[in-house]
């Protein structure tokens, strides 16, 4: 049974087709990343798979449940979104951010219960910003946002984790720790899908790639046969050097400046 | 012989476009019509009425939609409300006075000026002011006669009559807010004169907005309203003296007490009718 | 919350002010007026505030109060077609033209399928502009009347009660008090769409239901305050800001205090507004004359 299986997806804004005829599906507890160009259409592709946009024709499976079907509390249970920024509004204390995680499991008017609080505790731990969980969340640099929000998302205790770039905006540290983070939570059984414009920390990271271009699904498959030159020099029109990572056997990326 | 006949036909073809043109022009309902001598627009309902009390009527061409009395004023061209008269449509009258009130009518006053046409100013606070302007636009207008026998025939019949003991009175305008006399109002005079006493005559207004409580504190005996609208049904109105006594004047006819000119001495006889009772 | 103690305490006090102090000797009907005063003060001042701070929450923006969907200039446009109709102002026509204009505000912002919460804001200035140049022309051409409507988008709490509008005042209190527990509801809900329509959606809110929702509530709860004191004015865009400089973002807490802090506020003002002069004076004036120098101290500070 897969996790999520998407089938001939169509979505356009107003005429624009910006999705055309995607289908591709995330196995459980499996790590996939979708790679592409800027206006591919994979963070409108992430959105369609949480619910968050209706797809204008094609079929979506949460676990063999067609996602119409489906409650939205109920999706947000089984699946949680971290956006790519997230502007806070109002300044909240990090603990309260990480507590409306657990808006999917409450009633109006239902007060949190202990295994509320307690699901908290463990998302702001795993996502270590417990010794900021005091503090107004505006008051935290950006990297330290994307962890709190990563633990918002941990608190809704999802069989599913859909990230758009996590790691953009973050320094060397930040992007290796989410990362990690992602790492550790897939081997525990977490099904994860990540948009991210590394492709070094894509092919380093993930277990199966899928390659977007203009709206269509370009290929599909592991890193090692996914990425090579001809390959990214077709969609991104960018010639490229590809070498294998020193410890691991999987491709990595390095530019070929002009005239050199 | 010939040139003659020409000639002839020439005065009759100017005589036919006169014909057509009289016949055209007064067909055409809305085109003031051109009158000799003097010419007075009035944007006053109450110097319309003294006006044509002081019989110079016939020197209007032109009044607001609001001048209803005389009849024959409401056959006069009409440049407009009261609030709200068409410059324009004066100006083309080429009138030789315009009366204008204030403080409503600031903003035409402004423009006649600018324009440079005379204008005289009505703006009554009592009733010697419109003894006055009777006087005055009587000079004006050449009917010196006329408005001396007016204001003589208003002074004779509202005048202070004896009374023992004045009643007090509260006059509503308007229910939503509150509005009532001050004391710079002819209408504060009347009441006074009328054997009345004006509840809110302390209030240095024309026309103050006042809250319940106030009237509620004054307790007056006498309670007329100048707008369609019932007050017996009021919370916490039930004990006021007026109220309890059945004292509550609705059917007044508000152009007789509020405009001032030649009918507040039918208003005045109302008032003192209502005191009296 | 302990602080919720000392803001009842105010409240209670703003009560007791109210009653006691006023040009007149307390009678049994003074008293009777000024209660009903008091009433009216809790619950204009109170919805506005409160539907001040649920408004702010749903569209993420501190300027937006009740107003900016167009229900005051709505119940203004109302009540002077009434005036022009039958002389007075009814609070019937001034409700029914509130409704017409959010419903027409509505309709303008409907998408396939659910709203547009930009086009709302956007459809609500617009439409305020429109109904103002409507009432300025009925401001023109009638006379005497213009009072009327100065204190209708000014708004005032002296108004008379009377077997017409009596139906209409327990209708607001009684409806208020059902559709703001309906609202309050949804606190959690706000809290989260501050971080963004995007991560409410990926939480599992249905974020076009919740809009309609909204909008229609918060319309309706306006509406029937505006049709009977009037436009009161800085109530609704400031009391919440306050509330949430002393309670926290949490609307669990804020939305209550709202209601509190703007409730007292309003009677405060009132009865200022009672003792400074014997004119009846509209309270939108004083609510601003007296809440920005407050504000501006509060925010400093």
């Amino acid at each position: 049974m897969e996790a999520i299986k998407a089938k001939n997806i169509y979505f356009s804004y107003n005429t624009k087709d910006v999705i055309k005829n995607v289908s591709f599906s995330l196995e459980q507890e499996e790590f996939l990343g979708i790679i592409g160009p800027n206006g591919a259409g994979k963070s409108t592709i992430l959105r369609i798979l949480c619910g968050i946009l209706r797809p204008k024709t094609g079929d979506i499976f949460i676990f063999n449940k067609d996602i119409n079907d489906i409650d939205k509390k109920t999706l947000a249970q089984k699946i949680a979104f971290v956006p790519q920024e997230t502007h806070f509004a109002l300044n909240f204390p990090v603990k309260d951010i990480v507590l409306m995680g657990r808006f999917p499991y409450l009633r109006a008017f239902q007060r949190e219960g202990r295994k509320d609080l307690e699901a908290t505790k463990h998302a702001l731990a795993y996502a270590q910003v417990v010794e900021f969980r005091k503090r107004p969340i505006n008051s935290l640099s950006s990297g330290e946002r994307q962890r709190v929000v990563l633990a918002r998302a941990l608190a809704q205790e999802p069989e599913i984790l859909i990230l758009d770039e996590p790691t953009s905006h973050l320094d060397l540290h930040h992007q290796y720790a989410i990362m990690e983070l992602l790492k550790k939570l897939n081997t525990e059984g977490m099904s994860i899908i990540i948009v991210n414009h590394d492709l070094n920390l894509a092919s380093l990271y993930c277990q199966r790639l899928v390659l977007m271009h203009k709206g269509c699904i370009f290929s599909k498959g592991t890193p090692q046969s996914l990425i090579n030159e001809k390959t990214l020099n077709d969609v991104y029109k960018t010639e490229v050097k590809i070498i294998k990572h020193p410890y691991k056997n999987v491709p990595q990326i390095f530019f070929h400046p002009k005239g050199e | 012989m010939f040139k003659k006949l020409r000639w002839l036909r020439k005065i009759h073809i100017s005589c036919a476009i006169f014909v057509i043109y009289t016949i055209f022009s007064n067909c055409y309902c809305d085109k003031p019509s051109v009158k000799p001598g003097f010419k007075i627009v009035s944007i006053s309902p109450a110097m319309t009425e003294i006006l044509f009390a002081v019989s110079a009527g016939n020197d209007i061409v032109g009044v607001t939609t609001f001048c209803n009395y005389p009849e024959a004023a409401k056959k006069i061209y009409k440049i407009g409300d009261f609030s709200n008269p068409s410059v324009e449509r004066i100006v083309g009258l080429k009138p030789d006075i315009v009366i204008v009130n204030l403080p409503e009518q600031m903003r035409i006053k402004k423009q006649l000026e600018k324009l440079g046409i005379t204008f005289f100013v009505s703006s009554p606070k009592s009733l010697n002011d419109i003894y006055k302007e009777i006087a005055d636009i009587g000079k004006i207008v050449k009917k010196e006669r006329g408005a001396d026998s007016l204001i003589h025939y208003m002074k004779m019949n509202i005048g202070p009559s004896e009374h023992k003991r004045k009643k007090s009175v509260y006059i509503e305008l308007s229910p939503r807010p509150l509005v009532t006399i001050g004391a710079h109002s002819f209408l504060n005079e009347m009441l006074e004169m009328a054997g009345g006493k004006n509840v809110f005559s302390d209030l240095n207004k024309d026309y103050p907005v006042i809250s319940q409580e106030e009237v509620i504190k004054r307790n007056p005996e006498i309670i007329i309203l100048l707008h369609p609208g019932n007050i017996t049904d009021r919370l916490a109105w039930k004990k006021i003296a007026a109220i309890k006594k059945d004292k509550v004047y609705t059917n007044l006819n508000q152009d007789h007490i509020l405009r001032p000119g030649p009918r507040l001495v039918e208003g005045f006889k109302e008032l003192q009718r209502i005191i009296r009772e | 919350m302990n602080k919720f103690v000392p803001v009842i305490l105010i409240f209670l006090l703003a009560i007791f002010v109210s009653i006691m102090v006023g040009p007149a000797q307390l009678t049994s009907e003074i008293i009777q007026l000024r209660l009903s005063r008091v009433i009216l003060g809790i619950f204009a001042g109170g919805i506005l505030a409160f539907c001040g701070g649920v408004l702010q929450g749903l569209f993420g923006n501190p300027l937006v109060e009740p107003y900016t969907l167009g229900s005051a200039s709505g119940a203004a446009l109302g009540g002077s077609i009434g005036i022009l109709l039958f002389g007075t102002i009814s609070p019937l026509f001034a409700f029914f033209g509130s409704l017409g204009v959010g419903f027409f505000v509505f309709t303008v912002a409907r998408i396939e399928g659910g709203l547009l919460r930009d086009r709302l804001i956007l459809a609500g200035v617009v439409m305020s502009f429109l109904c103002s140049s409507l009432v300025m022309i009925i401001m023109v051409m009638g006379g005497r009347e213009l009072y009327e409507i100065l204190y209708l988008l000014m708004g005032y709490l002296g108004i008379i009660i009377n077997a017409e509008n009596r139906l209409f005042i327990i209708l607001m209190i009684v409806l208020s008090a059902v559709l703001m527990l309906f609202l309050y509801r949804y606190h959690r809900e706000l809290d989260i769409i501050s971080q963004g329509l995007e991560t409410a959606a990926g939480l599992g809110i249905d974020i076009q239901k919740f809009s309609v929702i909204i909008f229609l509530i918060t319309s309706l709860l306006i509406g029937l305050t505006v049709s009977l004191v009037g436009a009161i004015g800085f109530v609704g865009l400031v009391i919440p800001h306050i509330s949430k400089l002393l309670f926290g973002p949490k609307h669990l807490y804020n939305l209550p205090a709202s209601f509190i802090l703007g409730a007292t506020f309003l009677l405060l003002a009132d009865t200022v507004s009672r003792i400074i002069t014997v004119y009846e004076l509209p309270v939108g004036v004083v609510t601003s004359l007296i809440g920005v120098p407050f504000f501006i101290y509060l925010y400093r500070k």
